[in-house]
């Protein structure tokens, strides 16, 4: 628990100190939080750890205790995504620490129907973040004192933000008669499509040229 | 001027001398039109634009319309400023019926007119399918001066100045009836 | 009937004392007064806990918030919010639109501090397409960032203390705040909703004289900062209203997820500026306003000093002003300048193809912080190797902030709700999404 760090006591302060170590061997405190915390990272952008169902209260209890705060619940539907995933749902803690401010995200993974243990009892912030994953994302919170839609209104059916609700676009009535369906319009690509072209654009690759500012032409713009 | 003169003299004589005449219904719709008491419906964005008419700068009591009432039984005109969500949706229509007649609705910003970029499920993509709209105003937000001319041609309107795409003289509001 | 059953009230304060307020949400911890004072049966006075419906058309719930008010007498006893009344699919957009249609969207969900939103989408992507954004153009985020927070801040005085019934001072907040809105559509032709700052840089560069316009702006600000403290900060009908009115504590504030102005005057100094610094901000020399109060006046006037350090942050940032490009030079992510489309093809294909399908990101899910007027914004994008986000989830402060008002508004008078909410500073548009 020592490792965690408390309110008071910042364990890992980041450059300085008499005791620093060369910048590469320096151990990353969220890296080495989730160590202690007993979970396994997850190779990403974000530093994240992965969480089961059963050990989430457990592991949120010790967060707390260390100081740190939920900011954000993030439900997201992997259901059309390119890649397979573990579980249709992922349900994302943010959890930051507002005084040696290291991020860590918890992630859950969930099948459809599947419920996770409220974490209303660890920290209050959970009260609406999780109504709001419920409503937009239909994962079902045990014990939240107050689980009812928070966004949309009470007669909508279904969960927004899940990938089989349809956008709902309108279509355009034109003065002759004419629909436009915007869907048949939409030149943007999820990632299941390959497009006409099969074009995917590219990284950065190589060094970067300076760019010259833009010159207007000889005799002014033609 | 004894009152008697009044009915016999000649109108023309009569207003060569300083005396106006008019119809009640154009008196009262002059009356009208120039003080249109707006309520308060800001929803979005375009709310803070609505605000901003009202300001210093833009001084929408120029034209009679800076007395937003927040009891829309108190209120002329609705101005119905941002996104209306299909949750808010008959909110907006308890409000409406609860203003007294005659009344009038500005649909301000591309949201309320027509759905603007939010063509999804959450927002109604026209709020002329909940009320009837007399002006709308386009824009994202519209600028306080676009609100301000709303204004201005709803007062013709109520005036009966108005005329409709095909250049027909739209009726003013028949104010014994209503 | 007798009046002396209520518990003491704070005479300083006028709200109840906190142990008998009910922070939690359980119907069963009422205070034990109500139970009380409705036992008082054949007395003349019946009292009863009535419940009184706020909004969400109503003038003192900036926007379209609905609360449902449990009172007993004068004294709030509940405060059940309901919300999405405003509820517009934000990030149901999202995943239909191309990474750079986004930026039209971002604006809109907190129209007041839009440079904020928008920044903290831009900087998500970017971070996902490992794009360069040119010193310039950083720099000009910065300025227009914190004119952003400017505005919004002068919007939050005039419109907190108009309902505090202080009505003067929203023209002159107003009048300054047409002044910044002029700045903005000097430079992106807009007077809100920008949607200037593009993945990789900023859609043009700026006009010529406007750095000056904006220097003359922050030149007078400081003074009319003076002029707002002036007109309220020692009124005493303000400082009735408003001193030791919706007390938040710094670890009640943690736990309740609060970010922003509102943390900071609970003693929190938790700024992403100074904690997790992005667009250069840890190389500006600028102050993080904290006050240990935790009530609202803290936050009326934590807010006024912010006003000064983003004149400070501008000032600064004017200074450093160079010229050069202002766009990432990688054709892959910003549109090449008008001049090479007729010229090159490469230039021709390079533009409908970002016009037409955008750029793809690589797989990958990223999110950044972003200091806004309300607190943390971030962006949690998910690519998914298309040109149009897999899932955008918006951190919203205000949504999260709101929660603060069940805690803050128990015990204290309805009045008192007003002024807490006001000071809380929700965004309809930012909590409903």
């Amino acid at each position: 628990m020592d490792a965690l760090g408390g309110k008071d006591q910042v364990v890992f302060t980041v450059g300085g100190g008499a005791t620093e170590t060369p910048a590469m061997a320096r151990p990353d405190p969220v890296a080495q939080l989730v160590q202690t915390l007993g979970l396994k990272a997850e190779d990403a952008a974000e530093p994240t750890a992965l969480v089961t169902a059963g050990d989430l209260e457990a592991v949120a209890g010790k967060l707390k205790t260390a100081g740190f705060m939920l900011m954000d619940v993030v439900g997201v539907d992997y259901g059309a995504y390119v890649q397979p995933r573990p579980q249709r749902f992922s349900v994302l803690y943010n959890v930051y620490h507002p005084y040696d401010h290291r991020r860590l995200f918890l992630r859950v993974w969930l099948r459809d129907g599947e419920s996770l243990p409220s974490l209303f009892p660890v920290w209050k912030s959970a009260n609406y973040l999780e109504r709001e994953v419920y409503d937009l994302m239909g994962v079902v919170f045990d014990n939240h004192p107050d689980l009812r839609k928070i966004l949309t209104p009470d007669d909508l059916e279904g969960h927004p933000l899940r990938k089989d609700f349809p956008i709902e676009e309108t279509p355009t009535l034109f003065r002759d008669g004419r629909f436009i369906d915007p869907p048949t319009f939409r030149a943007g690509m999820t990632g299941q499509s390959a497009g006409l072209t099969g074009w995917r654009g590219s990284l950065r690759k190589g060094g970067t040229r300076e760019m010259e500012p833009p010159v207007m032409p000889e005799g002014g713009p033609k | 001027m004894p009152l008697k003169e009044l009915f016999e003299r000649d109108w023309q004589e009569l207003e060569s001398e300083g005396i106006l005449f008019s119809s009640l219904e154009k008196l009262v719709a002059w009356g009208r039109s120039n003080s249109l008491w707006p309520a308060t419906f800001g929803l979005a964005c375009c709310a803070i634009e609505m605000m901003s008419a009202t300001d210093g700068r833009n001084d929408l009591a120029r034209f009679g319309s800076e007395v937003f009432r927040a009891s829309p039984r108190q209120a002329d005109v609705m101005i119905v400023a941002g996104r209306l969500s299909k949750k808010m949706a008959p909110i907006m229509r308890r409000v409406y019926d609860q203003m007294p007649d005659p009344k009038w609705v500005i649909s301000m910003g591309a949201c309320a007119s027509s759905g603007g970029m939010f063509n999804n499920y959450a927002v109604v993509q026209n709020v002329d399918s909940v009320v009837p709209v007399d002006i709308f105003v386009p824009g994202c937000p519209p600028r306080p001066e676009a609100l301000i001319f709303a204004v201005m041609q709803l007062q013709k309107k109520v005036r009966g100045e108005a005329f409709d795409q095909l250049g027909n003289q739209l009726p003013m509001v028949d104010a014994w009836t209503r | 009937m007798s009046l002396k059953d209520r518990p003491p009230v704070d005479k300083q304060s006028g709200t109840l004392p906190r142990s008998q307020m009910q922070p939690d949400h359980q119907e069963s911890t009422r205070p034990e007064r109500v139970g009380s004072l409705t036992a008082q049966q054949g007395s003349l006075m019946h009292t009863e806990v009535m419940s009184l419906n706020v909004g969400p058309q109503h003038p003192s719930t900036h926007g379209v918030l609905r609360l449902v008010v449990d009172m007993d007498g004068e004294y709030v006893i509940k405060v059940t919010p309901h919300m999405g009344y405003l509820h517009t699919g934000f990030e149901k957009t999202f995943e239909h639109r191309t990474y750079q249609q986004g930026v039209t969207y971002a604006p809109r969900t907190d129209y007041l501090h839009s440079f904020g939103h928008e920044l903290a989408y831009v900087l998500g992507v970017e971070k996902l397409m490992q794009a360069e954004v040119p010193e310039r153009a950083t720099t000009v985020r910065v300025i227009l960032h914190e004119l952003g927070r400017i505005h919004s801040h002068l919007v939050f005085l005039g419109t907190a203390l108009m309902d505090l019934g202080a009505i003067t001072l929203f023209f002159y907040c107003f009048r300054e705040k047409e002044a910044v809105q002029d700045l903005f559509e000097e430079v992106c032709g807009y007077r809100m909703n920008q949607g200037y700052f593009r993945v990789g840089g900023l859609s043009r560069d700026i006009p010529d004289g406007w750095a000056d316009n904006v220097q003359k702006f922050v030149d007078s600000f400081d003074k009319h900062v003076d002029e707002y403290a002036s007109m309220f900060a020692t009124n005493p009908i303000f400082l009735d209203r408003a001193v030791g009115v919706g007390v938040i504590p710094a670890d009640v504030a943690i736990d309740l997820g609060l970010t922003g102005p509102n943390l900071r005057a609970s003693g929190v100094p938790l700024d992403h500026r100074k904690a997790n610094p992005y667009c250069g901000y840890d190389s500006y020399d600028f102050d993080v306003p904290v006050s240990q109060a935790g009530d609202s006046q803290a936050r009326f006037v934590l807010r006024l000093d912010e006003l000064r350090e983003s004149a400070k942050i501008v000032r600064q940032a004017l200074k450093r002003l160079k010229p050069g490009p202002v766009k990432d030079p990688n054709r892959k992510i910003s549109l090449p300048p008008r001049h090479e489309l007729e010229t090159s093809m490469e230039a021709v294909i390079h533009h409908f193809k970002l016009v037409t399908e955008g750029f793809h990101p690589p797989l990958g899910e990223v999110y950044v912080p972003v200091e806004t007027a309300r607190g943390e914004v971030g962006y949690y994008i998910i690519s998914d190797g298309g040109s149009m986000p897999y899932r955008v989830k918006i951190r919203a402060p205000s949504f999260v902030n709101l929660q603060a008002l069940e805690y803050a508004c128990v015990g204290g008078q309805f009045a008192d709700l007003i002024t807490v909410l006001a000071t809380i500073d929700p965004v309809l548009g930012d909590v409903d999404r």
